[in-house]
């Protein structure tokens, strides 16, 4: 799960009352060292080995351009961020030549400064719109008949494009995007590496503070606290007690009392790269059904883990986890009592990205992808247990970022 | 345009009327949101956006029709409260049949009128394409103008075009 985009939206006052309040963050999460050493951000020899990678795509799926926003992708390609929802700031990478920016002009300097891997910067004023320049850099190109349009790329951008272009055929560059994405390198396995690594210590400072009577968001002011002295942004979701049962937490609020489950969910990121990790654990003595189903999800988790090998489908990976969760008299399908979303997704520069382990994706493993494997277990009205870790495939299986909780009352291996 | 607690479903009906009234006039059968300006003003439900789809069919006549996770739905009934045609696509389904079929449902393409459908200005590509793919036949045109006659406020647009 990852709850970022949640608490973005929202533009919730949560990650700022921890700046409001300093005194009350405990000295164990101030002092942690920052830990942004040996970090190795990706170098352009490596965004030039995905351009060459999204060229050969594109002539194998017969598209002549694929067109990006600000985002994921953009930042996968060139490095280049640009804050998304503005006037438009386009990238066009064509199959053949040169990547090329559209790039307005009353952020022209700024854009001068932003924009990597191609010195071609068309600049759109307000009289003539970006599109006409869009347009004339396929045209440039001989990108031809078929241009791909980036998964997230805005209504009106499509729309302002195919005007400009009627006889143009605009289709999903996903075959292109995720081609590329979905397959990490050593160096972004080692940078996702990084992030799990700062999860965890986070996580473990901020767990050893837990203590009667603090509510949700302490404990979530706390983890944004962690992750500024440890160097990065990030931050949680915090759930106690029955409310652990909704994958997404609850508006309600919430107050540690002893037995209450303590479920934390989120991550960090290391140039750009996302963690994604879920520990629940029982704040005091856990009862015996508290346990059983802890120890029940572990090996729905572990489950997932044996089953992700590669060659083995997507759905299967789901299916290995979901058999346990079954086996036991919970759900089926994705009824609760019982898991009731996918096992995992994918994970990278998103925190969730293409592709899922889910029912019905036929996707078969290879060495490279990386997956959160995360078989929540939601008992509504009692409480929910989610293990999330996070795994890359290798030509031998599955390895996970992170050690996997031993029990219940030790969250971390 | 503030948000505040106090507006009431009553205030989000007036809304949604008078967003059908421009619908009329600009020719449009529906208009599809995502979470974000719109859908918070038309109907008050503030939604994360992330790769599951969560959108509002809004039709020129009759009621909206919802389209989001199932293991949101419970989180989702707290939030909404204008319209209770609630149809949820679980993690193996496709939600862009469940919109589809939302606008058939809403008489998009059944009369004598060319089938017109206003797309939010900030919708995601991908929830267009899947859109589009089981609903060939429609026109689908920027929703921006039909929206701002109905009183929302348009974040920056991409261009002034």
């Amino acid at each position: 799960m990852n709850r970022r985009m949640f608490l973005a939206a929202a533009a919730a006052g949560v990650t700022n009352l921890g700046a409001q309040r300093p005194s009350e963050i405990p000295d164990a999460i101030r002092n942690l060292r920052p830990m942004t050493a040996g970090v190795q951000p990706i170098t352009d020899e490596e965004r030039r080995a995905r351009l060459d990678k999204a060229r050969r795509l594109m002539r194998e799926h017969k598209i002549g351009a694929i067109v990006l926003e600000p985002g994921s992708s953009m930042f996968y390609y060139t490095g280049t961020r640009w804050p998304p929802g503005g006037r438009t700031f386009a990238l066009a990478i064509p199959a053949s030549g040169e990547p090329a920016w559209i790039v307005p002009e009353a952020d022209q300097q700024r854009a001068q400064q932003a924009v990597r891997m191609s010195a071609d910067i068309r600049t759109w004023t307000e009289s003539d719109g970006p599109y006409k320049r869009l347009v004339q850099v396929l045209k440039d190109r001989g990108a031809g008949s078929t241009i791909g349009i980036e998964e997230r790329v805005r209504f009106a951008v499509f729309d302002g494009l195919r005007k400009e272009s009627p006889a143009t055929g605009f289709v999903s560059a996903d075959p292109v995007t995720v081609g590329c994405r979905v397959i990490k390198s050593p160096a972004e396995i080692a940078l996702m590496q990084h992030a799990n690594d700062v999860t965890i210590a986070c996580y473990k400072a901020v767990f050893a503070t837990l203590r009667e009577g603090m509510t949700n968001r302490d404990v979530s002011e706390y983890i944004d606290a962690a992750y500024r002295a440890l160097g990065y942004q990030g931050n949680a979701l915090v759930i106690f007690g029955k409310y652990t049962a909704f994958p997404h937490g609850s508006v309600q609020p919430q107050q540690l009392r002893q037995g209450d489950m303590v479920l934390v969910d989120d991550g960090c990121n290391v140039e750009g790269y996302q963690s994604d990790i879920t520990r629940t654990t029982v704040f005091g003595k856990a009862t015996p059904r508290q346990t059983e189903i802890w120890n029940l999800e572990r090996k729905a988790q572990d489950a997932a883990l044996a089953a992700a090998k590669p060659g083995a489908t997507c759905e299967s990976v789901d299916a290995a986890a979901r058999k346990v969760i079954t086996d036991a008299g919970f759900g089926p399908g994705y009824k609760v009592p019982g898991l009731p979303h996918r096992t995992g997704h994918g994970i990278g520069l998103d925190g969730h990205e293409w592709t899922y382990l889910v029912r019905g994706n036929k996707t078969r493993l290879e060495p490279g992808m990386c997956f959160s494997d995360e078989p929540t277990i939601a008992i509504y009205g009692e409480f929910g247990v989610r293990l999330e870790d996070c795994m890359y495939i290798t030509e031998n299986g599955a390895r996970m970022f992170t050690r996997q909780s031993i029990a219940i009352d030790q969250p971390f291996g | 345009m503030q948000q505040t607690t106090e507006v009431t479903a009553a205030t989000y009906k007036d809304r949604i009327a008078r967003l059908q009234a421009a619908m009329k006039e600009f020719g449009l059968q529906a208009v599809v949101l995502e979470p974000g300006q719109a859908m918070l003003y038309l109907t008050g439900v503030r939604w994360g956006r992330s790769e599951r789809t969560f959108a509002v069919v809004l039709p020129a006549k009759g009621e909206p029709v919802w389209v989001l996770p199932g293991f949101e739905e419970a989180r989702a009934r707290e939030l909404i409260h204008v319209g209770d045609d609630i149809r949820i696509w679980q993690e193996d389904e496709s939600p862009y049949e469940r919109i589809a079929q939302g606008l058939k449902d809403r008489g998009v393409g059944a009369g004598a009128a060319p089938a017109r459908v206003g797309i939010d200005d900030g919708l995601r590509f991908f929830i267009f394409d899947g859109i589009r793919k089981l609903a060939p036949r429609v026109d689908y045109t920027s929703a921006a103008a039909v929206l701002k006659q109905a009183g929302v406020e348009a974040v920056q647009p991409p261009s002034r075009q």
